[in-house]
């Protein structure tokens, strides 16, 4: 881990070296499942970063309090509290968006990436630190959420934020769960390939 | 030992913390949600009479709602009716009690506003106190009768029946002749993609214009839905071309949805049901308050 922690670092670090989806290989199950557009990707993104954000400063203010042996617990009923609170918030403020989010929201409880940040950053790392490091990994997973949604909704059904831009379903296959995995696979080689390349160009070997 | 202690210890408090934070979020929120909640059944019911959002509702028109009672007592079974007597509960309400032959056994007067008769808890101590000691009240359905000027237009009705897995909530809107006007399914746990199509339009659509003769035999049917009748379901054709269809297909069965004919089945007999027995208990009470001239909103 870098030890001059820049905020802007922190981001970066979330989207691009080490990316939950593409790197990190965490959280596939929603990545599969729910990504079948990009709309569906930015939802569950957003929700994601608003409980990712506030869970790690919630744990990095409480860290020294964390009982070592009861860490993961404390964590799930962090996540769980945050979900419930954020989920009672937009059924009763932002109707229309719950409608939409209601599910994606609920599923958030047991995603890996977020109880995996608590454990290997905000339990041990400043509040500011924990909250950009919260950021950063959900920004990077909206990201790669989209961009997953992007390429099956185009694939899938020809359209794009649901407008249809092809006019015709190129290949239907890539709307079903499975080829949700060939979808992640081909990201991830191609994220590795573009990493490869740029540290060459820079003479980094 | 000492360590067992801390971390049960930590645990309540991180739990009672948790508990505290949601809470208190719950006691914030639940107000707003309520309000939401009637904003939706509000729109639902407007939406089913024709009236999609944004459409300005004629002020002539009236909604009046109806609560239904079963009583208890001595043995013997009652049905109660809390009826308005006037336009948003502003004179009261008349409290109906009818016996199962459709005999009048008692009527009085009900001093409750509106809202409070929308609260479920101050309706049934109203309807207690009314009926008296001795008897068990218990709330059955509500139903609304819409008025234009004076005169019945429609019926809303809500319902609740079994589906594939559990119960489908439905708002169902008919005309006085009790044709369907429109079907609203506002809570179901169906399969999504098999049963779930039961809140697709072009499910739902089916049943309206079915007119009460209709939907006393409705049946379901096991087969596609033909092409040009499925695009005037999803509303993708004129008006006038959905009304021929209507037209056409008004005494014929339902279409079952591919993989889910239980579901379909359903909720055409659900509908059927609710229908049916309303058609029974209006008779009964229409009778009764003309009987007895009863001065009621409707």
């Amino acid at each position: 881990m870098a030890n001059d922690k820049s905020s802007m670092q922190l981001i970066t670090r979330g989207i691009l070296s080490e990316n939950p989806i593409f790197k990190l290989a965490l959280s596939m199950c929603p990545a599969v499942g729910i990504s079948t557009t990009v709309m569906n990707g930015f939802m569950l993104g957003i929700a994601v970063l608003f409980v990712q954000v506030f869970s790690s400063v919630t744990i990095s203010v409480f860290k020294n309090l964390i009982h070592p042996r009861i860490r993961i617990p404390t964590y799930t009923l962090t996540i769980a509290t945050w979900v419930t609170v954020i989920d009672l918030v937009l059924a009763a403020y932002l109707p229309e968006a719950y409608a939409k989010m209601g599910i994606f929201v609920k599923l958030i409880v047991a995603f890996a990436i977020i109880t995996m940040r608590l454990e290997m950053f905000a339990c041990k790392e400043p509040v500011k630190d924990s909250f950009w490091d919260g950021l950063g990994m959900g920004l990077g997973f909206m990201i790669g959420m989209m961009v997953i949604g992007f390429v099956r909704e185009l694939l899938g059904s020809g359209a794009i934020l649901g407008m249809d831009v092809l006019g015709f379903k190129p290949l239907l296959f890539f709307i079903l769960p499975s080829a949700g995995f060939f979808v992640v696979g081909l990201m991830m080689a191609f994220f590795n390939w573009i990493e490869i390349f740029y540290k060459r160009s820079k003479g980094l070997k | 030992m000492k360590n067992i202690i801390t971390i049960v210890v930590r645990l309540t408090v991180s739990c009672l913390l948790a508990a505290t934070v949601m809470g208190l979020c719950f006691i914030f929120t639940s107000n707003a949600k309520k309000h939401n909640e009637h904003v939706k059944e509000q729109q639902v019911m407007y939406e089913l009479l024709g009236y999609q959002a944004g459409a300005k509702f004629p002020e002539t028109m009236a909604l009046h709602e109806v609560y239904r009672f079963v009583i208890t007592g001595g043995g013997k079974q009652s049905i109660g009716y809390l009826v308005p007597k006037g336009h948003g509960g502003e004179k009261g309400f008349l409290f109906v009690n009818i016996d199962l032959n459709g005999a009048m056994l008692a009527q009085q007067n009900v001093a409750l506003s509106e809202a409070d008769a929308l609260a479920p808890e101050t309706r049934n101590q109203a309807v207690t106190k009314v009926v008296g000691p001795g008897y068990e009240v218990k709330f059955a359905d509500q139903t609304i009768v819409v008025t234009n000027s004076g005169h019945r237009v429609a019926y809303l009705l809500s319902g609740k029946f079994q589906g594939f897995k559990t119960f489908v909530n439905v708002m169902l809107a008919v005309d006085p002749a009790f044709a369907i006007l429109g079907l609203e399914v506002l809570e179901h746990e169906e399969d999504p993609g098999l049963g779930a199509e039961i809140d697709q339009d072009y499910f739902k659509n089916q049943f309206k214009g079915k007119p009460f003769e209709a939907l006393k035999t409705i049946e379901v049917v096991k087969a596609p839905i033909p092409a040009d009748y499925l695009e005037a379901l999803n509303g993708k054709i004129g008006e006038e071309g959905i009304l021929k269809f209507r037209e056409q297909y008004k005494d014929k069965a339902v279409y079952a949805l591919t993989g889910a004919t239980i579901s379909t089945k359903a909720v055409a007999g659900g509908v059927q049901g609710i229908v049916t027995k309303f058609a029974y208990r209006i008779a009964v009470l229409d009778k009764v308050v003309k009987e007895q001239q009863l001065a009621v909103a409707f």
